[in-house]
Parts: C-alpha cells; sequence; structure tokens
C-alpha cells in the first residue's frame, strides 16, 4: 500500500484537533472523517491514529468519554478540552505561518 | 497553565497506574470497536468475512504494538514496568536460592560494616546542632600561633557582643564542670554536669524551653545575684521524674539555693557531641562554679574560658562576618597589647568545629568509614561476580528474549532491577548487622567522673544512608554483569545450551579486574588492621615508665562545700597526712590529672630565663600538672637528678618546678638544666627555679606516639581545689576504699568523695579497652573484607574450571597430568593476586601514611607489618585457588567428552 502523501510530522495532531474541535467523536468516526475532509488526499494510517488519540488524551487536549453509539455499542468518544483548544489555535497558528512560508518559498522555485 | 495542565491529566496518570486492568480492558474494546466496523464495511463492500477481517488487521497493521505504542503513550510505563520487574525478579531469584542468598548476606556483611563507623563520623562531624536553623550558627574563636581554637575572656564576650552586627544574637557558654547537686538542703550532693551560659543562650539559639522559661537577660547582669538554673529534659527526668512541679522549686547547687525556673525541650542535648549538661546556670553566677583560676571571670581579660557561638543574620556571609570580627581583634591588640599580642578571631563553621586537627576521635571515624566502604566495595565486587555467573547461565534465556525483540536497555533495566531486589534485602539485613555494631559501641562505658553519653545511633539519617548506598550497590554489583549478558552473541546464545561459550578477551576482563580490586583492597584493609595494632602497641612502647598497679585515686573539690582557698589547702594537706599514718598505705600523693587520664592538661605559658627568644615570640607553653611532695613516689615516676617537691617548698619559699627531661633536653640541649630558672604567665612573670628532672613518661591518653614537654608546680605554690588524691597500697587498693572515707568523714562529714576508681582500671581503659574498641572495628572489617576475598576467588577459579570442563576433559583424554591441569587452572588466579598484591601493597603503604599523619605521629613504613600479612594472604588465596583446580583434575575424560 503505497502512502501518498505522508504527513508532515505533527500535523496529524493538528488535524485531529480540528475534526474534534467539531463535536465529540469516537475513533471510528474518526477515520471516517480524516478520509473525506481531506478529499482522501492525506490517508491516515489506522494503526498511527489510535496512538496518536490517546497521546493527545495524556496531554490533556481531548478527553475521552464512553458513551452509547446510535446502534447501540459502546464507544469511546472523544472531545476537545480547553486546554486543546488553547492547543488548537496556536497549532494553527503555526500551521498557517509555515505553509505560507512553503509556497512562498515554492513560487520563487518556479519564477 | 501548568496547573490546568495538571488538572487534565493527573487524574489520566492516576488511572494509568491504579486503574491498569480496566484502562487495558478499554484499550481492547475501542480497538475491538474499529475492528468491527472496518470489518462490516468490507463485507459491505462485497468482501468474504474472512477478507474483510484481514484486511482490517492489516490496516491497523499490528494490533499488540499499537497497544503497548499506547500504553507507553501514558507515560507511567516505567512504573507499571518496574513493578513487573520487581515481580519477575523476585520469582527468578526465588528459582536459586543458594546463590541468592549468597549475593544477599554479601551485599548485608557490607552495608553492616558501613552502617557503624557511617554512625560514628556523622554523630562525630555531620549531625546538625539540635537548633532551630543549625545552619546559621557559627562558633568565634580567638586565635593565637600556636592554636586556631582558643576560648574568649568575658570581657572579650561583652565587647564582641555589643560591638558586632554581622549576628542575631552572640552566646557565651564555660565548659561542662562538676556541679555538687542536691534536690534537698539536707541531702549529701551527688556530682552532677552543669553549664554556664549567658542569659541570652537559648533565646538566640531559638530553644524554647518545654516548660517554665529560660533566661531573662537582667537575670545574667549582677554577678551572683541571680540564682536560676535551667534543666535539661533528661536531667528532669531522671531527677524529677518529669513532674512539672520541678519548676519553682529551690534546688542546692554547690551548696548554695537555686530556683528552678524552667526544663528545655527533649530535643536539645546541647552543641557538644559528647558533654550533655544536666542543667544550665547563667554566667552571672560564675563564682559559684569557677575552677579556682587565680584570675578573675568578670574583670581578667586573659581568663579565657568561654566558648562563643553567634546566630548570622540574615544576608550575612561567612567572609563578612569573619572581616568584621577581625576588625575587632585588631582593635583588641591596640587597646591590650599586653595581653592580645598576636591574637587573632576567626568564625568557625561547625564543620570545622568538630574537625579540629587536635582532635583523634574524628579522624577514627573518617578511617573506620573509608575502611567500611573499601569492604562494601569488596563485598559489591563480589556480589557482582556471583551475579555474572548467574547471567551466565541465563544466556539462553537473555538471547530468546533480544531475539524476540526485547530492547537492549529494557534487559539491562530488568536485570538491574534483579540486582535492586538484591541490594535492598541485603540492606535490610545490613541495616540489622549495623545496629548490633551501633549498640555493641553504645554499651562501651567510659570511667570518666561524669558520665559520659555515646552519641552514636542508628537514625533516620544513617537509615537512609543505608538506603542509598544499598541503591549504589545495586548499580555497581548489577551493572556490569547486566551490560556484558545483554551484549551476547544471539545466534551463538540460541545455539549453546549450558555448554562452554566464546572466551572474549573483552569478557574476562571484568572478571579478572575484579579478582585483582578483591585482593588489593583486602590486603588493605588487612595492613590496616595490623597497623592500628602495632600502632597501638607502640603507644604503650616499652611500658608506661612509671607504675600503675596498687594505685587508688580519689577525686574531691572542696569548693562545693564552700571552702575558700586556705580551707582547701588546710584540708587536703591533713588528709594527706591522715592517709600517710593509715596502715596498708604505702604513700600518698595529689594530682590534677594522672598520666593518660580522662581529663585535658592545663597548659603554662613561660619564658626560660637568659634564654633567647624567637624574635617572633613572647612565650613558650607546656602542659603542667600541679602536684604534691609525694606524688613522685606514689605514681613510681623516677627523678633522675635534683629532687622531687618537699614539705619546705611552702606558699611563701621560693618558687620552685620540676620538669620532665624532654622539657630539659629541648630548652636547654647539652646543658644543665638544673638551677635555671623559668618565669611563668610571660616575660614580667614570677621566676621559678627548676629543682628536679623526671623521667618523661607518655601524659596523654591519646595514640600520639611522640613524648610531650612537662612541666610539675607544687600544690603548695600553685593552689587548685579539685584535686585527686592517690595512694599507693601494699594490698588491693580497693580495700582502702574505706579507710579513706573514714578519714574524710573524720575532717569533714559532709565532704562529698566524687570519684572513686584504681589507676589501673583508668590505665587499662586509655591503653587496652579504648583502643581495643577500634582495634576490634577494623580488625572485624579486615577479617570480613578478607573472608569475601577469598569467596571471590575461589568462586572465579571454580567458575573458571565449570566453564573449561570439556577442555579440561579433553586435555586429560590426551594425556595431561594433574599437574599440569592445575598449572593451567591456577596460573592465571595466581597472575591475578601477584597483581592484586602489588597494587593492595601500595594502597597500604598510602594508607599507613594517612594514618601515621592522623594518628601516630609516626613516619617510616612497618616492614613488619607487610612481612606478615603479605606471605599469609598469598597462602589463603592459593589454597582458595587450589581447591577448585584440583577438583578440575578429578574431571573424568568420559563426563567431559559426553558433556555437549
Amino acid at each position: 500500500m503505497s502512502k501518498p502523501t505522508d504527513l508532515v510530522q505533527g500535523t496529524l495532531d493538528l488535524l485531529l484537533l480540528k475534526i474534534l474541535a467539531l463535536g465529540p467523536l469516537h475513533g471510528w468516526a474518526i477515520s471516517l472523517r480524516l478520509g473525506t475532509i481531506s478529499g482522501d488526499v492525506l490517508q491516515v494510517s489506522e494503526g498511527s491514529l489510535y496512538p496518536a488519540l490517546h497521546k493527545l488524551e495524556q496531554e490533556g487536549w481531548i478527553e475521552a468519554e464512553w458513551k452509547q453509539t446510535e446502534n447501540n455499542r459502546r464507544a469511546k468518544f472523544y472531545s476537545l478540552t480547553r486546554l486543546g483548544r488553547k492547543e488548537l489555535e496556536s497549532e494553527k497558528a503555526n500551521w498557517q505561518r509555515l505553509s505560507s512560508a512553503i509556497s512562498h518559498v515554492v513560487q520563487l522555485a518556479e519564477a | 497553565m501548568k496547573i490546568e495542565h495538571w488538572w487534565y491529566t493527573a487524574p489520566l496518570r492516576l488511572k494509568s497506574i491504579f486503574g491498569r486492568r480496566r484502562a487495558d480492558d478499554e484499550l481492547d474494546e475501542e480497538m475491538q470497536f474499529h475492528l468491527d466496523h472496518k470489518i462490516e464495511q468490507g463485507i459491505a463492500e462485497g468482501l468474504s468475512p474472512e477478507e474483510a477481517r484481514y484486511r482490517a488487521l492489516r490496516a491497523i497493521g499490528g494490533l499488540d504494538q499499537k497497544k503497548e505504542e499506547m500504553r507507553d503513550a501514558r507515560r507511567v510505563h516505567w512504573l507499571t514496568d518496574f513493578v513487573d520487574d520487581v515481580r519477575y525478579a523476585v520469582r527468578s531469584l526465588r528459582r536459586t536460592p543458594g546463590l541468592t542468598a549468597l549475593v544477599v548476606v554479601t551485599i548485608a556483611l557490607g552495608i553492616g560494616m558501613t552502617a557503624t563507623p557511617l554512625s560514628m563520623l556523622d554523630a562525630l562531624v555531620f549531625r546538625p546542632y539540635p537548633v532551630p536553623h543549625p545552619g546559621d550558627v557559627v562558633t568565634l574563636v580567638s586565635t593565637s600561633r600556636d592554636n586556631g581554637f582558643e576560648k574568649f575572656s568575658y570581657r572579650e564576650y561583652l565587647d564582641i557582643r555589643d560591638r558586632t552586627k554581622s549576628y542575631d544574637g552572640v552566646v557565651a557558654n564555660g565548659n561542662l564542670t562538676t556541679v555538687g547537686f542536691s534536690a534537698e538542703r539536707e541531702a549529701t550532693p551527688l556530682v552532677r554536669g552543669g553549664m554556664l551560659v549567658s542569659g541570652n543562650y537559648f533565646r538566640a539559639l531559638g530553644v524554647e524551653p518545654q516548660l517554665g522559661r529560660g533566661f531573662r537577660q537582667d537575670e545574667d547582669e549582677a554577678p551572683g545575684r541571680d540564682a536560676v538554673v535551667v534543666l535539661s529534659w533528661d536531667f528532669w527526668m531522671r531527677e524529677f521524674a518529669g513532674h512539672p512541679s520541678a519548676v519553682g522549686r529551690v534546688v542546692r547547687l554547690n551548696g548554695r539555693d537555686f530556683t528552678i525556673i524552667g526544663v528545655l525541650p527533649e530535643a536539645f542535648t546541647g552543641l557538644y557531641v559528647f558533654d550533655r549538661p544536666d542543667f544550665y546556670m547563667p554566667l552571672a553566677m560564675e563564682r559559684f562554679f569557677s575552677a579556682g583560676s587565680q584570675k578573675d571571670f568578670f574583670t581578667d581579660r586573659d581568663d579565657r574560658v568561654l566558648t562563643l557561638r553567634a546566630r548570622l543574620a540574615p544576608g550575612v556571609t561567612l567572609r563578612g562576618a569573619q572581616n568584621e570580627l577581625a576588625v575587632v581583634a585588631r582593635d583588641f591588640e591596640r587597646a591590650y597589647p599586653k595581653l592580645n599580642r598576636e591574637r587573632g578571631a576567626a568564625v568557625r563553621t561547625m564543620f570545622q568545629m568538630r574537625t579540629q586537627d587536635s582532635d583523634a576521635n574524628w579522624k577514627f571515624g573518617v578511617i573506620f568509614t573509608t575502611l567500611a566502604l573499601v569492604v562494601l566495595l569488596v563485598a559489591c565486587t563480589n556480589a557482582a561476580g556471583l551475579l555474572l555467573s548467574r547471567a551466565r547461565t541465563r544466556t539462553r534465556e537473555i538471547a530468546i528474549r533480544l531475539a524476540i525483540g526485547a530492547g537492549r536497555s529494557r534487559l539491562i533495566r530488568l536485570l538491574l532491577t534483579e540486582s535492586l531486589v538484591l541490594a535492598l534485602l541485603g540492606g535490610l539485613g545490613g541495616i540489622a548487622i549495623g545496629y548490633l555494631g551501633i549498640r555493641f559501641m553504645q554499651a562501651f562505658s567510659i570511667p570518666a567522673e561524669l558520665p559520659v553519653r555515646i552519641p552514636f545511633r542508628m537514625d533516620g539519617r544513617i537509615l537512609l544512608a543505608s538506603f542509598a548506598l544499598s541503591v549504589l550497590s545495586a548499580l555497581l554489583c548489577g551493572l556490569a554483569p547486566a551490560m556484558q549478558s545483554t551484549r551476547a552473541d544471539l545466534v551463538r546464545g540460541l545455539k549453546s545450551a549450558e555448554g562452554d561459550e566464546p572466551a572474549g578477551r573483552k569478557r574476562l576482563w571484568g572478571r579478572n579486574a575484579l579478582v585483582v580490586a578483591q585482593v588489593a583492597m583486602s590486603l588493605m584493609l588487612l595492613a590496616a588492621t595490623f597497623l592500628m595494632i602495632r600502632g597501638f602497641q607502640h603507644s604503650i612502647g616499652d611500658g608506661p615508665g612509671y607504675s600503675t598497679d596498687h594505685i587508688l585515686m580519689v577525686r574531691f573539690d572542696p569548693r562545693l562545700v564552700q571552702y575558700d582557698a586556705t580551707q582547701t589547702a588546710r584540708f587536703y594537706e591533713q588528709l594527706a597526712e591522715r592517709a600517710r599514718e593509715t596502715p596498708g598505705i604505702v604513700s600518698a600523693g595529689y594530682t590534677q590529672n594522672p598520666p593518660r587520664g580522662l581529663g585535658q592538661f592545663d597548659h603554662v605559658a613561660f619564658v626560660p630565663e637568659a634564654f633567647q627568644m624567637p624574635r617572633d615570640r613572647e612565650s613558650f607553653a607546656s602542659s603542667m600538672d600541679t602536684v604534691d611532695q609525694g606524688y613522685f613516689e606514689t605514681m613510681g615516676v623516677p627523678i633522675l637528678r635534683g629532687r622531687g617537691f618537699r614539705a619546705s617548698d611552702t606558699a611563701t619559699s621560693p618558687r620552685v618546678a620540676v620538669v620532665n627531661e624532654q622539657f630539659a633536653k629541648h630548652y636547654w640541649p647539652g646543658a644543665d638544666a638544673l638551677g635555671k630558672r623559668l618565669r611563668l604567665d610571660g616575660a614580667d612573670g614570677e621566676p621559678v627555679e627548676i629543682v628536679g628532672i623526671a623521667r618523661t613518661i607518655k601524659y596523654s591518653s591519646g595514640p600520639a606516639t611522640s613524648a610531650d614537654d612537662f612541666l610539675y608546680l607544687p600544690l603548695a605554690q600553685h593552689p587548685i581545689a579539685r584535686m585527686i588524691l592517690l595512694l599507693k597500697s601494699s594490698e588491693d587498693p580497693l580495700q582502702l576504699i574505706q579507710p579513706v572515707q573514714d578519714a574524710v568523714r573524720s575532717l569533714d562529714a559532709n565532704m562529698p568523695i566524687l570519684e572513686t576508681r584504681t589507676y589501673e582500671d583508668l590505665y587499662r581503659y586509655s591503653t587496652v579497652e579504648g583502643p581495643g574498641v577500634g582495634v576490634r572495628l577494623v580488625g572485624t572489617l579486615g577479617a570480613v573484607g578478607l573472608l569475601l576475598a577469598i569467596a571471590g576467588l575461589y568462586g572465579l577459579v571454580a567458575y573458571n574450571v565449570s566453564r573449561r570442563t570439556r577442555e579440561i576433559g579433553i586435555r586429560i583424554a590426551i594425556g595431561a597430568r594433574p599437574r599440569d591441569v592445575i598449572r593451567l587452572i591456577m596460573g592465571k588466579g595466581l597472575l591475578l593476586v601477584a597483581v592484586g598484591t602489588v597494587i593492595g601493597l601500595a594502597m597500604g603503604i598510602g594508607l599507613e601514611r594517612l594514618m601515621n599523619s592522623m594518628l601516630f605521629n609516626a613516619g617510616g613504613v612497618d616492614f613488619v607489618v607487610y612481612l606478615t600479612i603479605v606471605p599469609a594472604m598469598l597462602l589463603v588465596t592459593i589454597l582458595a585457588a587450589y581447591l577448585p583446580a584440583r577438583k578440575a583434575t578429578r574431571i573424568p575424560p568420559t563426563l567431559a567428552l559426553r558433556c555437549e
């Protein structure tokens, strides 16, 4: 299985925080959502999703709660904490800085 | 931010530690949930259930690895791993009980041997003063050319107290003195220890009385006015059974009424290591407790008897305080050029005070502790050796672990946990051994007038130190084996079962170093033991040079019953007369302090007449004793030339002195000292004629071997209140106690007899029993060290034999003779022993230098010691190597060949 685009180190965190900022989700839903919103451009290996979620939880950025799903199964729902919201803001700012810098560089090279 | 972070994460960590199983279950459930959905998705896409399941698992990419990764994300895995490791370690250690026991005992011996000297060293040097913020308390000392730790006079104290600004209070205290104490007016006084302290003493040190109050400043102002006393907690418990009504009671101290105003807390035991005052009196009451010096405490600026302590004010550095005090000292020198010539002052820390060069106790502490740490090192190397051979039998297990993906550092941690468990078990045993050792030290009694409390104890500090040493030993003895066994060659480790292992050079190097170190260290320990014994023997020399038997010592202090100088002189004169008339008494004499007694000799400053003084010196100083005409005969100190003191040397006759031979040779080399004169207390002092020269004997009780200058002054011309009556008897000296008591009672029924003891007891203590403790301690250390080293060497050779069983078998099969086998096996061991011996010799000689410079004042190398221990050591180690080697010769070749 070839990976179309390797995620830049640390961007997975940003993506996860962003997705959870829209509302609490369980792991499976997150993996589906990742595929849809990035238009399948960004493929996150399912293997690395859960360790990443756990890391965010241990950092205190997201918290987990066991709830019933629509088809009546118990699932672990993740949601953003206040700390996580702050982290998302600063990550977003970082990302924008970085991406604008990179696109600037890329355009230079074309000229 | 920080706090909020913890708010979210702390419960998670706790959950990961305590709800470990549940967290793992949840992990399973979460993954299962994901997988189920993935499989459903696959089936919906038209895959068969198996295919869907396979795809789902592959997408996750190793379920167990991911779970492990998530557990690691919890950041407590080090702890949970540790718990697992401990559990595993205990299980695996239980499987080899013999070896485990051996290692535990070895480490227990090492730690136990260290705990006792550590408790000594702690009590003598490191234990802080029992006051709040003990680190701020410093000692102010007066310094002269010869001594950097002198005291101050009362006048100097007042000046320093009032003129310095670096301190939150400067306090003063006198020496611990014997005081006649009676709880009731009519009771016979008991001898107790009292200390004069300044009015601000407890306040400035931060000691809050547990009962009643401390001194007020005004109670220490008018000499002789305020007869108040503060009791120590111990004394209050002993004499008043801890009854609160003691405060306010009137007791008699040295025959005078004093009111008890307070009781100190239990924790405050004074600022001295050995001296524990029973009660404290204000300095202003000095006249009732004076040592009968000819100087006046309150007015004479050179009556330096006070120890000054001060609490550094916040923000003041030691250096700042030092500079300020130096200025005060220079002012003193300018204002009182005669009394303070070349006299400075210094601020000393507790550490400096307790490690004075003149004090032998702490040096013993240092030497014992060093030797004990060496024993601990030997024990650790031994344990390391044992663990190494254990590791070998586990090569396969470790290889498998490595093969299935265990990280090397993780394995090292596992093995270190094992040695930690071993070391902690050993540490527990060691604490028990150390406890016994300290009990042994505490049980030791010192023939002093006031009971001496041995301050060594097993307290939290020593427990903590022992625990730290255990952890350190775990690292020391576990690290090398752990590193080595995890470096194992996988393929070979998996292939070979238990048999031969590749004899890589690197691999054996560590073991060889262990043996060399052990031999060297135990040789050094043995050398220390023998040097100690020889040193003390030396200090006894060719016998005392005077008689030690058939002498009874009886101590008096007539000031306890309010005698003045005239009454005291008459009492001593009459008592000696009566004693000489008593049948059974051969002779009687007085001394202030018998040779090798526990007391300090007084020092006297003098100027030899017609002696060219060095330009930078005002006077010389010498130890001295005040004796009477009967002393030399009673003590058996021969007068070599001239005469001893006579009854005709009275207070009004020309003043005379007797010096020892050493003194005479020192100041009049090649000339006759007889008839020469000295001026005492400086160039304008009274002239004293030397009328006799006595044989040089050893006076001090310490281990130093050099003889000192010594001066005797007659009691009649140099009256002292506290004296010891020496009685030489023809029979058992203890039979004289009754006649002496009768004689004293007939002179004054109230006169307390402070101490009665045979001189032999004292002499035995200071030459045999006291040093015996040291010799026994070092001897135990040496014996344990040697034992461990022998066991280590034996173990190593035996290990080599077992490792080379097959090789030896083949050699025997193709015709090697037993002699060849022994040479093969022992050759290496003996080479190691030889190297160890050489290193040990070098270390021993280094240690000898240290001991000589610290304790015995002797130079040179004691060859007898090395000529004794080196052959003994070689013999024992050869034996330790020979036994397993001989076993090797009995290996039947068939067994060896079938070994694989």
